[in-house]
């Protein structure tokens, strides 16, 4: 899913990039100043579970979860998914550098965009359909990410049509397990904390006058 | 403020390596500064040839990090692991450019020679900066990473989620791990099951539920302190004449390095492109 | 008293037996530094010591959790060499942390007792009357669809508990089960504790807890298990025979 440094056209990168910073500057200005340590904590618990892995025949993925942060934090998702690929990027060697931007485009816009589409159906209905649309909104934002990534390549170079398609095939099992999972951790939280799934770095914002 | 280094984390099981290189005694903001212009310059090397010498630069420099060998050869392989599948296919996939760019058939799909050096290219950019990065970054201690960020004037607020997530990360992971050391205790297997991708999903969902009342928590105590938004990050002091003569290095090893590239006359070095 | 390894007829089989146990931390100094000890039917036996003499870390080593460097398991006298081996025997050695938050992670209380069962390879349907039975008997069957993570702490601890029992196992261990434990749940906790078959291993520095409970004390210091000194002794005997009467005579 990472793309890495020298794969993509300068066009592509560029393009990529300034979309990404644009996407970081609504998520910031989304983020009320009470809630920076909330967006922090949540980044950091995303970062932890993009650590897990998960057995997929003879190998294993790592989990991405971006739909979930996507369902949680809302615009947030981009500075908090961004924070997780510069750490990856910059100790691990995961991804790219010149690339951040673009990675970080393609895992948060798709987060973004099913946070906006599902949200208003989590909270509606009974738990089983809270779990349906958990994993569907998961699942669509891998499915989103890995379509983001064969088209960058596509449009880099015609010679990455193939190993765009690879891509493409290749995650169907990660979309399946990202669903499943999702579709867990929606259902508990609508159990347990259900303020989490009901835009929470808005809905608390007002307790600042209390604080 | 933090002790996170990339020891910490599973998935490398790693040790930042302990003996100081020279490279640690450079200031982080030109380590950050200098790795990200050095990607900036091997993403735009048009040619194997200078792409080699600036392979070899990031070795030397890895070198003077002294990262340990073998973990930072394991972690750029794996970064080769992904690429493995786009050497294998850019050669079938890349039109020939003429007969003599015909490398070999193979079950009838003919394999081009540019689509070889293309994925050949990608390959050594991609470990060049990676291992640059590794070398002038990956050895940075996290606060030495938060700081720099700031005097190169990221985002308050960006600023501020990096720091408290790089000061969270390893209790949030602790924690991880002792709920499934817990769960392997009650006969829990992470299989290709369903049961197993409920569970998993039930244990990140319950991570996420304690970070959000750890950090009401930590705002609290952060509002006790005076905390309205404002994050104070030390200032980092003046660059020394080790960074400067450091950059002056780097400058002139990859200006050499483009002479030898982009120089027709020395094309002979790079007879493929 | 029942206390001393001598007086133990040599014909009852030891249920989970340690001997020379070594382990550690990588860079640190060693934990346990040969640590022998057998557990046998009917016993509940409690180990005792300061903070950090490595209580805890003794009972994951039992079950495989902490790696040992030397010394050798035994369960139901069969070694316990390989992952797989321990893999078997923690189906069957239930631990029960110190901490209820490390070990509670599914959104209901009943969806907890049945991840066990689960695992174990029962039906849904079979996990959760396994899961309700225990409930039953432990008498918390009003908690049963309350979201654990609301529960409050001593709750907690005994649903912990209780998703250990789910398992069914032939051997207990606690780590600290009567830490942060308000009146009412400790007694309740003891009660329970007396009422289960199942032989234990109580790690705990709270006398009331080893006076109430305890068959034998063991100290755990300068990483081996050492019996009490006389005066401690008669304390713990004391103790044992104000406590659990009928447990004294199985021994």
């Amino acid at each position: 899913m990472h793309i890495v440094d020298g794969a993509l056209s300068m066009p592509v990168v560029a393009a990529s990039s300034v979309l990404a910073v644009g996407g970081m500057a609504l998520g910031l200005r989304a983020l009320n100043v009470d809630r920076v340590p909330a967006a922090a904590m949540l980044s950091a618990a995303f970062f932890v579970a993009s650590l897990v892995h998960v057995p997929v025949g003879p190998t294993s993925v790592h989990l991405i979860m971006s739909g979930p942060a996507g369902l949680i934090l809302g615009w947030a998702a981009f500075p908090a998914l961004f924070v997780g690929l510069l750490l990856q990027t910059l100790f691990f060697g995961f991804g790219g550098l010149t690339v951040l931007g673009v990675n970080t485009l393609n895992i948060a816009l798709p987060a973004v965009m099913v946070g906006v589409l599902a949200r208003p159906f989590l909270m509606s209905g009974n738990l089983r359909r809270t779990a349906i649309v958990g994993g569907l909104a998961s699942a669509g934002a891998i499915t989103s990410t890995a379509l983001l990534v064969a088209l960058d390549l596509w449009l880099s170079s015609q010679a990455f049509w193939a190993a765009a398609q690879v891509i493409l095939v290749s995650h169907i099992s990660i979309m399946v397990i990202e669903g499943a999972i999702g579709a867990a951790l929606v259902s508990f939280l609508r159990q347990v904390k259900p303020e989490l799934l009901m835009a929470p770095l808005r809905a608390t914002a007002d307790r600042k006058t209390r604080v | 403020m933090s002790s996170f280094t990339l020891q910490h984390l599973p998935a490398l099981e790693a040790r930042a390596p302990t003996e100081e290189g020279i490279v640690q005694r450079l200031d982080p903001r030109m380590r950050l500064v200098a790795s990200f212009g050095f990607a900036l310059f091997v993403v735009s090397l048009p040619n194997i040839a200078g792409l080699m010498l600036a392979l070899s630069l990031a070795l030397v420099t890895g070198w003077a990090a002294r990262l340990p060998l073998l973990i930072t050869a394991r972690r750029v392989l794996l970064v080769d692991a992904f690429l493995i599948f786009l050497l294998l296919m850019l050669p079938f996939t890349t039109p020939l450019a003429g007969p003599s760019d015909h490398m070999l058939t193979l079950w009838g799909q003919p394999a081009s020679w540019s689509g070889l050096w293309h994925a050949l290219r990608i390959v050594l950019t991609s470990n060049a900066v990676v291992l640059m990065m590794l070398a002038l970054v990956g050895t940075l201690p996290a606060q030495g990473l938060v700081q720099a960020l700031a005097a190169l004037h990221m985002p308050s607020h960006l600023v501020q989620i990096l720091a408290l997530s790089l000061r969270y990360i390893d209790i949030i992971r602790e924690e991880y791990a002792r709920l499934r050391t817990a769960m392997k205790m009650r006969a829990f297997q992470l299989r290709r099951s369903w049961h197993s991708y409920r569970c998993l999903g039930y244990l990140l969902a319950m991570l996420l539920v304690r970070s959000l009342e750890r950090s009401e928590r930590v705002l609290a105590a952060m509002r006790c302190r005076g905390y309205d938004g404002r994050f104070p990050v030390n200032q980092p002091g003046r660059l020394s004449r080790l960074d400067w003569s450091f950059a002056a290095g780097l400058t002139a090893t990859c200006g050499l390095i483009a002479l030898l590239a982009f120089e027709p006359d020395l094309r002979w070095l790079a007879e493929v492109h | 008293m029942q206390m001393g390894e001598q007086t133990r007829t040599p014909y009852t089989e030891a249920l989970l037996e340690a001997k020379g146990l070594c382990a550690g931390y990588v860079g640190a100094d060693a934990v346990l530094k040969g640590v022998d000890l057998a557990l046998y039917p009917g016993e509940r036996l409690l180990i005792a010591g300061p903070n950090g003499a490595g209580k805890s870390s003794l009972l994951q080593a039992l079950v495989g959790l902490m790696a040992t460097d030397s010394g050798s398991l035994y369960f139901r006298g069969q070694p316990c060499v390989s992952e797989a081996d321990f893999a078997a025997l923690r189906c069957k050695v239930g631990l029960v942390f110190q901490d209820p938050d490390d070990q509670l992670f599914c959104p209901t209380v009943l969806d907890d007792l049945m991840f066990g069962p689960l695992n174990l390879g029962q039906s849904p349907v079979q996990a959760r009357a396994t899961s309700l039975s225990i409930l039953a008997q432990l008498g918390l069957s009003r908690l049963a669809e309350r979201v654990t993570h609301a529960l409050s702490g001593g709750e907690k601890r005994l649903i912990s508990l209780a998703c250990v029992l789910t398992m069914k196992p032939e051997v207990l261990l606690l780590d600290e089960p009567s830490n942060a434990l308000d009146e009412e749940n400790w007694h309740r906790l003891v009660a329970i504790l007396r009422e289960l078959d199942q032989p234990m291993i109580l790690v705990s520095h709270d006398q009331q807890f080893q006076a109430a409970l305890a068959t034998r004390v063991l100290r755990l210091r300068k990483g081996r298990l050492q019996p009490l000194d006389t005066a401690e002794q008669s304390q713990a005997g004391q103790a044992g025979q104000a406590g659990v009467q009928p447990q004294a005579a199985v021994a």
